[in-house]
């Protein structure tokens, strides 16, 4: 799940050893093994508060392996183990024992990516975690809505924050200042760069071939993001960075904008630079020189896909919002505080399907407020809470692809979407929950629920049941129930509804459908009729 | 068509560059100049004829040898100078042989008459009187034949390998037959008993070892009769990469390679009695293989680094400089919980006028505190005894992380290096042996302490070694701070040199070989771009050398700009200063005093906006891309005035400074009319004196001692 696994390590007692005072802050640790490098941040302090001590980079290049041969060799493992190890003392250095290590696409990728993880964890102690697309988003995300706040037009205008990394190009859009949607899109610079590598001839051709690649991808991305409506461009990464350098922007800078013209001119101006002029004239290293010109060319061809003006570089990186969260939990705070931003995603994805808005809320309201007033029962946090709700939103979003066995439909599309904040475990979860909705209960043969964990299994169930409970409650998409309360009774639970009009079809509905909520809690359920203040 | 095998180097301009071997062995002769001099007390004078003596023969085991072994590979490439290497070599030969002569000739006239003359007598065995003799003679057949190993050479017996600055004899030793060739026999001076051996019976009188040798020869070769015998001495091609750090037995060296190490065996200087025969001398020569050595004839005993071994009798005590001790930089409860001080405010450190002892005090305290967490720091050539390495080790056995970049320079303190670095290993620490191919020449310590409002980090830097013997001899500025941009730069620092870390960007430190150059370059370029624009531009600095060629350039171009340029250089400069048209606006001058002047200081006007730094690297190609070094920022308004007065105060000295000419001589600074007479190192130490005096002024709080705090 995409909450912030606690991780700690344990340091080697030393005989004699003092045992280290207890009252001042524990620095904690972000770990970012990306496609050309591993870097590491070490802060302290929680939440706002927080200050970062040290930030490590040392480039190793998993990508230029993963994207040419598919797994990773075994001298790149080897340079990888001894960064890591060095990262491992500097942690020590300072006393580290919270952190958390994610790997992008380079390792996501590899064949061999769980013996590499293994040989990590027995070589330094540390313990990588690879993460998917949407999670480097919400991270991202982090680390860029701190720097944006001195942008109003980000209030108001759609825009578009892009990062070309090494294997892909993350995007996601911003409506209000909040994400709306997102995709992860296999346009990476080393693999742009590593699938052309046979590619014999002058800069111009290669760049001709690549820029053909790219707009295939653009093209695609056309169909899920609304490229056509960004007004304004949010540049990430280390290439766009150096873009603003050459603008004559200083590296401290969080945040530095150029007209969209500018910003193209330089881009095509390096893009046709070979290697070697590159690495004299930009003070870069060589694998950092030979990605940069596909890094650029994608840049380029996104902002032409769109309408933005103005091109804002911002400094944020992966760690840095892997840092922020790590200092937000330090303060006790988890995804929660994102619901915002996660109901705004999982709404864009209900548009995408055409979902009956009004349905989706009001089910989406009666299953919260079922999952609230059953608290006691089913021992469930805040963050169920929003998986719960997401999947109330987007139960019906099936209903695009057919109606017949439109549960299955949801549950597959809800599988593959990109929800911001939500990771592909989470999204599983979800998809599940929304699977339930209707229609049989999980049984054997179905393979994605059976491939959850027990622990998943359970918050199925239960949030499942809660859905379909409220699905019922809602049986001829009238919104006719006004408001309900749980009551737990002598063996049974029972709901009382207050509604408007006749509620007999939701009185069978529930009766049919409370069959899950039965095995999921043991509680029979009961439908009781009120009026306006009965319950009271 | 075939390229040229030799890389093109840059235009030569005879005109515009001095030649550096030649602009070393000018400041060699400005440290034998205070040996002329008459105000020079005795026990000083004796000092620097010993420092003389050990700088030239490092010079010709390093960059002699290396003149050499580019003539025997046939390189002609001339330096910038103009100068090709059997040029140099040539110049160079006539110049030491002159700076020889003057040595010993003083050494004859001058200082060791003087010494007889407060009753320390240096003498040869044959000036003893007989009844003295005796105990002498005992003491050889007790001490002396048991260690000697005299050695006849024939076929079967070919010529040893002497070691490089070995004293010995050579003998020649009439034919057997008659009409056969005279043979030859070497008897090594043991090196392991000291050059003056005290006269038993007589006060403060010394016979020097090799004449007691020579007097006993017949018992060392029974029954040969001997034709000519002769002292000598040989130095070889050292493989060393000495660095300009001064004189003193404590030049230390680095191996380079393996080519080097190949070339150690050849002689690079034999120096002999001025009255061996000439078939002595070619016999001698003829055993050497190579190319053949430089011969110079002494007049004299050879070897005068004999003169450190008088240097503590006590007879010299009234004939040395005025003792001047290290002084206080804090009151004494700040002393003791430097961090306390340093949260406040950064402490400036000008050694040997202030206390080495505070920056011992600091890693100290840093190994005994428990909120300690790490401490890094390079080490290049602490002191054998050190107390910056206990400190270490007490810190690793208390579980602190301690990470030591040691640099295993010298072949002569191999041993001891590799002891102190065990025991540092066996308590835990983590020590790097430096960054192939780079010397770690940075001095720096990084001590990472968590206090209640999260990390801290306490660094000091410094352009002097952790070297508390060498603290009290050579002039160091060291900075003390808990500013965070420099604890995050001086971490990054330590992460990159112990390969954690790719090198990155820094704001207040810069880093050689990655920066450091183009940073002074562009600092230079600045200076001179604002001069164009019309702003007053001045550039200062205080090194020990000067021979970086880029940099050179830099400072002539900035000159011609309009830029006010003053360098205070100890040693080497190959710039020329006060060219027409070229460098006029340059001003050169060179402090020889009592201290080594080691400090580097750099000042840059930047049209008011004043920067100042301090810096482990010298202007040199070496510094600069060969070693790991650095350059702080100092940004503190008291430290940036105080650095500001202490150049200030080295360009009016007129007792110890001298003017570079645009000829290449040195000329003393006379007080100008009205004048007083301003000696730098004199004003530095009363100026310290000073301020602790004020500290000690501070009205003392009396605490009554608590029942607990006794035992």
């Amino acid at each position: 799940m995409a909450a912030p696994r606690k991780r700690t390590l344990t340091r080697k007692p030393k005989d004699g050893a003092q045992p280290p005072p207890k009252e001042p802050p524990k620095p904690f640790a972000a770990l970012d093994l990306g496609a050309s490098a591993v870097r590491l941040v070490i802060a302290e302090g929680e939440g706002d508060a927080m200050r970062i001590i040290e930030e490590v980079a040392r480039g190793v290049l998993i990508g230029k392996d993963t994207f040419t041969t598919g797994r990773i060799g075994q001298p790149t493992v080897e340079a990888a183990l001894h960064a890591l190890e060095g990262f491992r003392s500097i942690m020590d250095t300072f006393g580290v024992v919270r952190y958390r290590a994610v790997a992008t696409s380079a390792l996501r990728e590899a064949t061999n990516r769980d013996t590499v993880l293994d040989r990590i964890r027995v070589r330094t102690g540390i313990d990588v975690e690879v993460i998917d697309g949407s999670e480097e988003n919400r991270l991202t995300y982090l680390a860029v809505r701190e720097s944006l706040k001195s942008l109003p037009e980000i209030a108001t205008e759609t825009c578009l924050v892009a990062e070309v990394g090494g294997g892909s190009a993350d995007l996601s859009t911003l409506h209000g200042g909040e994400p709306a949607h997102s995709g992860t899109y296999a346009i990476g610079s080393i693999r742009l760069r590593q699938s052309f590598a046979a590619f014999q001839g002058t800069p111009t051709h290669f760049q001709r071939l690549i820029l053909r690649h790219i707009k295939n991808v653009i093209a695609d991305i056309r169909r899920e993001l609304p490229l056509d409506d960004v007004k304004h461009f949010i540049a990430l990464g280390s290439d766009a960075r150096l873009v603003a350098r050459v603008l004559g922007r200083a590296d401290s800078e969080p945040l530095s904008a150029f007209p969209r013209d500018a910003f193209l001119k330089v881009c095509s101006e390096i893009a046709v630079l070979d290697v070697d002029t590159i690495l004299a004239t930009h003070g870069l290293s060589l694998a950092e020189a030979e990605t940069l010109a596909p890094a650029l060319l994608v840049y380029s061809e996104l902002v032409r896909a769109t309408k933005a003006e103005t091109i804002t570089v911002s400094n944020a990186t992966l760690r840095h919002g892997l840092i922020f969260d790590l200092a937000r939990s330090e303060a006790g705070l988890g995804i929660e505080v994102f619901s915002r931003q996660v109901l705004a995603s999982a709404n864009a994805v209900g548009e995408k399907y055409n979902y009956d808005t009004r349905h989706a809320r009001h089910i989406a309201n009666l299953s919260l407020r079922l999952f609230d007033e059953l608290r006691s029962e089913h021992g469930l946090d805040l963050r169920d809470r929003l998986l719960l709700e997401v999947a109330a939103l987007l139960h019906d979003i099936g209903l695009f692809v057919n109606l017949r066995a439109h549960h299955k439909h949801s549950q597959y599309l809800i599988s593959v979407a990109e929800i911001f904040g939500l990771s592909r475990d989470d999204l599983l979860v979800v998809s599940n929950i929304a699977r339930y909705h209707r229609r049989g209960l999980p049984q054997r043969s179905h393979i994605p629920y059976m491939a959850l964990d027990r622990e998943a299994k359970i918050v199925v169930n239960k949030l499942g049941s809660i859905l379909r409970l409220a699905n019922a409650l809602d049986a001829d998409h009238q919104q006719k129930v006004k408001n309900i309360r749980v009551r737990p009774e002598d063996g049974v639970i029972a709901i009382e509804v207050e509604g408007a009009g006749d509620l007999t079809m939701e009185r069978l509905a529930v009766l049919a459908r409370s069959d899950f909520f039965q095995d999921a809690f043991g509680r029979r359920v009961i439908f009781r009729e009120v009026t306006r203040g009965d319950s009271s | 068509m075939k390229m040229k095998t030799k890389p093109r180097r840059k235009a030569q301009d005879p005109e515009i560059f001095f030649n550096r071997e030649l602009s070393w062995l000018a400041f060699n002769s400005r440290v034998l100049e205070e040996v002329e001099e008459a105000a020079t007390p005795l026990a000083e004078r004796a000092k620097f004829m010993a420092i003389v003596t050990n700088n030239l023969d490092e010079f010709f085991m390093v960059r002699v040898a290396s003149l050499k072994n580019a003539i025997a590979e046939g390189d002609t490439t001339p330096d910038s100078a103009g100068l090709s290497p059997a040029q140099q070599l040539a110049v160079v030969k006539e110049m030491a042989a002159l700076q020889l002569k003057r040595l010993h000739q003083i050494s004859e006239r001058d200082v060791l008459p003087s010494l007889e003359a407060i009753g320390i007598r240096i003498l040869d065995f044959s000036d003893l009187d007989a009844s003295l003799r005796a105990g002498v003679v005992r003491f050889f057949k007790d001490e002396v034949q048991p260690v000697i190993t005299p050695l006849g050479i024939d076929a079967a017996r070919p010529f040893p390998m002497l070691p490089s600055l070995s004293l010995n004899l050579a003998v020649l030793f009439e034919p057997e037959k008659k009409d056969g060739d005279p043979r030859l026999g070497v008897v090594p001076v043991p090196a392991a008993l000291p050059r003056l051996v005290r006269v038993p019976g007589a006060d403060s009188t010394y016979v020097r070892l090799e004449t007691v040798v020579l007097s006993q020869l017949s018992s060392l070769f029974p029954g040969q009769a001997v034709r000519d015998v002769s002292t000598f001495r040989v130095l070889r091609d050292a493989e060393l990469d000495i660095d300009d750090e001064g004189g003193g037995d404590d030049f230390l060296s680095q191996v380079e390679d393996e080519v080097h190490g190949r070339r150690r065996s050849q002689v690079v200087r034999l120096d002999i009695d001025a009255k061996a025969s000439e078939a002595l001398l070619s016999q001698l020569v003829s055993r050497f293989p190579g190319a053949e050595p430089l011969v110079y004839r002494i007049q004299g005993p050879l070897d005068l680094r004999l003169f450190f071994q008088v240097l503590d009798l006590t007879a010299l005590d009234s004939f040395r400089d005025p003792a001047q001790r290290a002084q206080a930089n804090l009151v004494p409860a700040e002393s003791a919980d430097l961090f306390a001080v340093l949260s406040r405010r950064d402490v400036l450190l000008h050694h040997p006028y202030d206390s080495f002892e505070t920056v011992i005090d600091f890693v100290k305290q840093a190994a005994a505190d428990p909120q300690v967490l790490a401490i890094k720091q390079t080490l290049y050539r602490p002191a054998s005894d050190s107390e910056v390495v206990k400190a270490l080790v007490a810190a690793a056995e208390s579980g602190k992380q301690v990470t030591v970049v040691v640099e295993l320079t010298a072949r002569f303190d191999e041993a001891s290096n590799i002891r102190w670095a065990r025991r540092l290993e066996d308590a835990g620490a983590h020590v790097i042996y430096g960054i192939r191919g780079l010397k770690t020449h940075a001095k720096a310590t990084l001590v990472v302490r968590r206090e209640p409002q999260g990390i801290r980090r306490y660094v000091h830097l410094s352009t002097g070694n952790y070297n508390e013997k060498t603290s009290r001899l050579y002039t160091d500025i060291g900075m003390l701070s808990s500013d965070e941009a420099l604890g995050r730069d001086l971490s990054a620092f330590f992460n990159t040199i112990t390969g954690f870390s790719d090198p990155p960007a820094m704001q207040r430190l810069t880093m050689a070989p990655m920066a450091l150059r183009a940073r002074i370059l562009s600092m230079i370029e600045r200076e001179r771009r604002r001069a164009e624009e019309g702003q007053p531009g001045l550039i200062r600095g205080k090194m020990n050398a000067l021979v970086d060629e880029d940099i050179i350039r830099a400072l002539y171009a900035a000159s011609k700009a309009g830029v006010k340029i003053k360098l205070n250089v100890r040693g080497i400069c190959c710039l020329r200063p006060g060219l027409k048209g070229i460098s006029e606006n340059i001003e050169v001058v060179s402090i020889i005093d009592r201290y080594l002047e080691h400090s580097r200081i750099y000042h840059f006007w930047n049209g008011g906006d004043e920067e100042h730094y301090i810096a482990s690297a010298d202007w040199m190609p070496r510094n600069l891309d060969r070693r790991i070094e650095l350059m702080t920022r100092i940004t503190s308004k008291e430290a940036m005035e105080r650095l500001s007065t202490i150049l200030d105060w080295f360009f009016e000295d007129n007792q110890k400074a001298r003017i570079l000419e645009p000829d290449g001589t040195y000329r003393r600074r006379k007080p100008g009319k009205g004048e007083e007479p301003a000696r730098v190192q004199m004003r530095l130490y009363e100026d310290a004196k000073g301020r602790a005096d004020k500290l000690r002024a501070v009205p003392i709080t009396l605490e009554p001692i608590k029942r607990d705090s006794q035992s």
